[in-house]
Formats: C-alpha cells, sequence, structure tokens
C-alpha cells in the first residue's frame, strides 16, 4: 500500500520536473527570438520563469528522497553499518523536524501575502506561487519522518557521482 | 540555551545531515535569538524567484546530463585525440583537456570519472603508461573543469558573491573570462611534467583525415561552444537565456539529430538532474536567510577584526585561505562550499584588498584539488569504486599531480594578473 503511494508520488513529481522545465525552456527561447525578432515579449514572461524555477527547486528536492541530499560523508565514510544506520535516525529525524517546521512557517507568509493580495508574476497572486513551499516541505518531513523509524539502505559511492 | 543548540546543530552537520537543514536551522535559531519572527525563512527562500541568474543552473545541468546519456564523451575523446595526440605525451595532454571540457559542460560532480575515465584508462595503460600515473590522471582530472565556461560552480560564485555586495562590482561575463588563463595554466604544467617524466611514451602521428572525421562525426555538437559563449559576448542575450538556448540546442543535437537518447529516457534524466539542481537551490535559499542573519549580527565584520588582529598582509591571508580552502574542498561538495562559505570569506578577503573576481577563482581553484585530497575527497571514493582499486592506492597515485595542480594553486593565488588581466 504503501509502495503504490511511493510509485504514484514518484510519477508525479517526475512528470512535475519535466513540465516545468520544459515550459521554462519553452519561454526563455521565446523571449530570446521575439525581443530579438520583433522586438516585444512576454510581459509576465521572465516573472513566470522565475516562479517555475521556486518550484522547480521545491520539487527537485523533494524528488531527492532523504538519501540525495548534499551532506558532509565523513563520519559515515568510516563508521560501521550499525553505527551508520543509528546516526542516519537521528539526522534524518532532526531534518524532518526543520521540514515540518519550514513548512508551518511558510502558511503563515501565505496567509499574509493571501490577505495582502500581494502580485507574483502576470495575473497570478504570490500566495499562489508560494504554495509549492508548505506541499514539498511537508512531504519532505514525512518522508524525513520516516526514514528515521526505516532506514534506508546505506547507499553506494556511485549513486552519489 | 542557544550555545548548546548551536552546538547542536554542527554535531547533526558533522554527523551527517543534509546540510540544507543544518543551515536552515542555524538561521532559525539566529533570527529566534534575534527576536524576528520565524516567516522569515520562508521569505527569504522565495527570493529564489527573484534572482534571474539563477534560472541558468537547471538549464545548463540538464544539457550536460543529456550530454552524458549520449556519446559525446567518446566523440570529445576522438577530437581532442586527433588534435593533440601527436604531441609528445599526447595521450594524457588528450586526457586533460577532454576531462577539462567535460567537467565545465557537465559540472563537477564525478561524472567525468565515470564517463571519460573508463574510456581513458586503458588507452592510457596500452600506451605505456604505468598504472599509478593513469589512475592518478583519471582521478584528478574529474574535476579540472571547474574554472572554464560555463561551469556551474563559476556561475554559482558569481551569483552569491553579487548577492553579497561588497568589493569591486563584477560581472559573470568577467568571471568566466577569469578562469580562462588559470585552467590553461593547469593543463600545461600537468602536461610539462608528464612530458618530462613520460618522454619517450609513443605518440600518434598527426592524420588530416583523422581529424576530419573526428570533425565530421561532431558536427552537431561542435556549434555548442558558440552557442554558449556567442550569445553571452554578443550581447544578444542574457546568461540565463544562453543557458535555455543551450539546453534546447543539446536536447534538439542528442535526441534528433545523432538519436543517442530515446525520448523515453528524458523523464528519466530530467528528474537525475533536477534532483542535483533542486538540492543546491534550497541550500541557497536557506543559505540567503542565514546570510542576512550574519551580515544583520555583522559577523563577516567582526571576522575581519578577529582575523586582521592576527593576520597582518594580505599574503599570509591567501595562504591561510588555501590551507582552508583545501581541507574544506575535501569535506564539502563544491556546491555547498560555495554557497556556505563565500558570505563569510568574501568581506574579509575584500577587507584585505583582494578583488572578487581573483578570490572566485582562488576558492575554486582549491575547491578543485580539495576533491581528491587524501583521506576523504570525493573523487577518490568514486574513482575506487569505478576501476575496483583499493582507496589507498588511490592515494598514492594522485599524490604527484596534486603537487603539481599546489604549484599551479600558487602561481594563481599570488599573481592576481593571471585571473585579471582583462580589468
Amino acid at each position: 500500500m504503501l509502495s503504490s503511494v511511493a510509485r504514484v508520488l514518484r510519477r508525479i513529481e517526475s512528470g512535475l520536473l519535466v513540465a516545468l522545465l520544459l515550459a521554462m525552456i519553452g519561454v526563455a527561447v521565446y523571449q530570446v527570438a521575439a525581443r530579438n525578432l520583433f522586438g516585444t515579449g512576454l510581459t509576465w514572461g521572465d516573472g513566470m520563469v522565475r516562479v517555475a524555477l521556486l518550484w522547480l527547486t521545491m520539487i527537485g528536492a523533494m524528488a531527492a528522497g532523504p538519501r540525495g541530499h548534499i551532506r558532509i560523508d565523513v563520519v559515515n565514510r568510516f563508521a560501521s553499518e550499525r553505527i551508520a544506520e543509528r546516526l542516519a535516525r537521528i539526522t534524518n529525524l532532526f531534518t524532518a523536524i526543520l521540514c515540518f517546521a519550514l513548512g508551518w512557517y511558510s502558511v503563515t507568509l501565505i496567509g499574509w501575502d493571501y490577505a495582502d493580495g500581494t502580485p507574483g508574476f502576470g495575473p497570478v497572486p504570490a500566495w499562489i506561487c508560494e504554495l509549492v513551499i508548505p506541499v514539498a516541505s511537508g512531504v519532505m518531513g514525512l518522508r524525513y519522518l520516516i526514514a528515521s523509524f526505516h532506514p534506508p539502505r546505506p547507499d553506494t559511492p556511485e549513486s552519489q557521482a | 540555551m542557544i550555545a548548546a543548540l548551536a552546538i547542536g546543530i554542527v554535531a547533526m552537520a558533522i554527523l551527517g545531515a543534509p546540510l540544507f537543514a543544518v543551515v536552515m536551522a542555524a538561521a532559525m535559531l539566529g533570527f529566534f535569538a534575534a527576536g524576528v519572527d520565524l516567516a522569515v525563512i520562508p521569505i527569504e527562500l522565495y527570493r529564489i524567484a527573484d534572482t534571474p541568474l539563477l534560472v541558468a543552473l537547471p538549464f545548463f545541468t540538464f544539457a550536460g546530463y543529456v550530454m552524458v546519456a549520449a556519446k559525446t564523451s567518446e566523440r570529445l575523446m576522438n577530437l581532442t585525440r586527433a588534435l593533440f595526440g601527436w604531441m609528445p605525451s599526447g595521450l594524457p595532454i588528450v586526457g586533460f583537456v577532454a576531462c577539462a571540457v567535460f567537467t565545465a559542460l557537465t559540472g563537477a560532480s564525478g561524472v567525468t570519472i565515470v564517463a571519460l575515465g573508463a574510456l581513458l584508462l586503458p588507452m592510457l595503460r596500452a600506451n605505456g603508461y604505468t598504472e599509478r600515473y593513469s589512475l592518478g590522471l583519471v582521478t584528478t582530472s574529474g574535476s579540472l573543469g571547474l574554472l572554464i565556461v560555463p561551469s556551474v560552480p563559476l556561475i554559482l560564485y558569481g551569483i552569491v558573491a553579487q548577492q553579497m555586495d561588497v568589493g569591486e562590482p563584477f560581472t559573470i561575463q568577467q568571471l568566466f573570462l577569469a578562469g580562462l588563463l588559470p585552467a590553461l595554466l593547469m593543463i600545461v604544467l600537468l602536461s610539462g611534467w608528464t612530458a618530462l617524466r613520460h618522454g619517450g611514451a609513443p605518440r600518434t602521428v598527426f592524420e588530416g583525415r583523422a581529424l576530419w572525421q573526428a570533425i565530421k562525426a561532431a558536427r552537431w555538437e561542435l556549434p555548442l561552444p558558440f552557442v554558449v559563449l556567442g550569445g553571452i559576448y554578443s550581447g544578444l542575450f542574457a546568461i540565463s537565456e544562453a543557458a535555455a538556448m543551450t539546453a534546447l540546442y543539446v536536447l534538439v543535437a542528442e535526441v534528433f539529430l545523432y538519436r543517442e537518447v530515446a525520448i523515453k529516457r528524458l523523464a528519466g534524466i530530467v528528474r537525475e538532474s533536477m534532483v542535483m539542481v533542486g538540492s543546491i537551490i534550497l541550500i541557497l535559499g536557506v543559505a540567503l536567510a542565514f546570510t542576512n542573519f550574519l551580515v544583520d549580527a555583522e559577523v563577516p565584520q567582526r571576522l575581519f577584526e578577529f582575523v586582521q588582529a592576527s593576520v597582518s598582509s594580505p599574503l599570509t591571508f591567501l595562504i591561510l585561505l588555501n590551507i582552508l580552502l583545501l581541507v574544506l574542498g575535501a569535506v564539502l561538495d563544491v556546491y555547498a562550499a560555495v554557497i556556505i562559505m563565500v558570505p563569510l570569506l568574501l568581506p574579509v578577503a575584500v577587507g584585505y584588498g583582494i578583488h572578487p573576481v581573483h578570490l572566485g577563482i582562488v576558492f575554486l581553484a582549491n575547491l578543485q584539488i580539495g576533491y581528491f585530497t587524501p583521506p576523504i575527497g570525493m573523487n577518490l571514493f568514486i574513482a575506487s569504486y569505478r576501476f575496483r582499486r583499493p582507496v589507498l592506492e588511490l592515494y598514492a597515485a594522485c599524490l604527484p599531480f596534486m603537487a603539481v595542480l599546489l604549484i599551479a594553486l600558487l602561481l594563481i593565488t599570488y599573481v592576481p594578473f593571471l585571473s585579471l588581466w582583462f580589468l
């Protein structure tokens, strides 16, 4: 059950990443062509590409999974497998707490920007652009929480390459 | 209480917690102690959407990953071989140049060792180079292109340094120019040392036909440097737009012209590359918050006063900086090192009269060497895994290369002209 949820989530992540990246490339290239050939461009184009980068960042970070983030990998390299696993439980719990904290405070921010009607890009208000922060950090928090109870197997050097 | 929590955060970093969480924890603790609402963290994170240059990162990274999936490494090898193979100790020169170009295109993520090392190692052995030399070459050259356009760490340094707004203002274009001579110096010194040591090794004869074949094979990729550089320096498009053009160009070339990357594989490539970009930019986002806290608390200024109390000359400062960065380069990933250390070190360096562009080149040259500094440089472990050799053997193999590159580093550090000749 949990693994089929994970599979669907993985599909959604990949689909969103592909859609975001292609849209960013498309709009950015269109802007160059339109500006240099016709002297025009989309007024909201650059803003959209930048907000898409925020989404790409949060969803990419979410897709990285509990073992995929940049870390200082000194102790793990030299510790025995048992100690490394115990350490992973602790650091994963620490990370889960921080992800939930980020999610919590981003909801506060969204509330403010919703009340103030802060503009995002083009017709889209800022609070919609910000929605990705609590969603992604919530999912990351859950994943790290699960990983702190069931640490995944330590990875090989190649998967870090 | 605050001090205990701070120590706890440092402990988490050393024990291997993800750096984005460590930096975020530090920023939260700092702002909490200063009585600032912690909603400041997502506010700072949202600044990712306010930094136009950052958009270049996913584009260049994606282009690099697509080229790794195609046979670009093979074509690059053939072309450099046809161009430089006839020189004395030609094959190692081919190795240095090909590795440098490939790393510049793909970012220093160890992928050069995996993609090019596997081609180079048997070639070097077959041409009579010792096992030890060959292993050292493929391991140390995996980060050789860090200073060459459009290396992502170079762009990242530019972004972080410009955010700081200290010292002489500069452009990313100037940073790109600054990296060229130092990178060339490294390749020349490595080649010269190899020629001295392996002067008698067999070389291939220069063949016009082989070169023509290699050029023909690489016909769709050869225009790439002109897309990147021409666009940037002609002023036709901004760097982020040049990056988008590069991504589109590489996509079309590898998927539709060479037909080496199936459309089915693209989703996986996008995912893999954007996971890397996401984890880098997330650290940058939380580091923006942390840096803001540091500046509010006047930490860089105090750090400068503290350092200046014991270090009077810029030269001594640079030596200490080199030592610090070599150690950091071994422990920290290059992206994390740039994001976390530049905000602390740049104001201090500027206080000593060091140009931000020069600091960037020194910074990255150090990190490049840190990648294979025993005992924990990342390249050593990737090479050990890829070539199935004990890490200890690689330590020994890398040391002579490290000595040569340290000489290059000293020259780059103490001759600012190498990085700043055009200013």
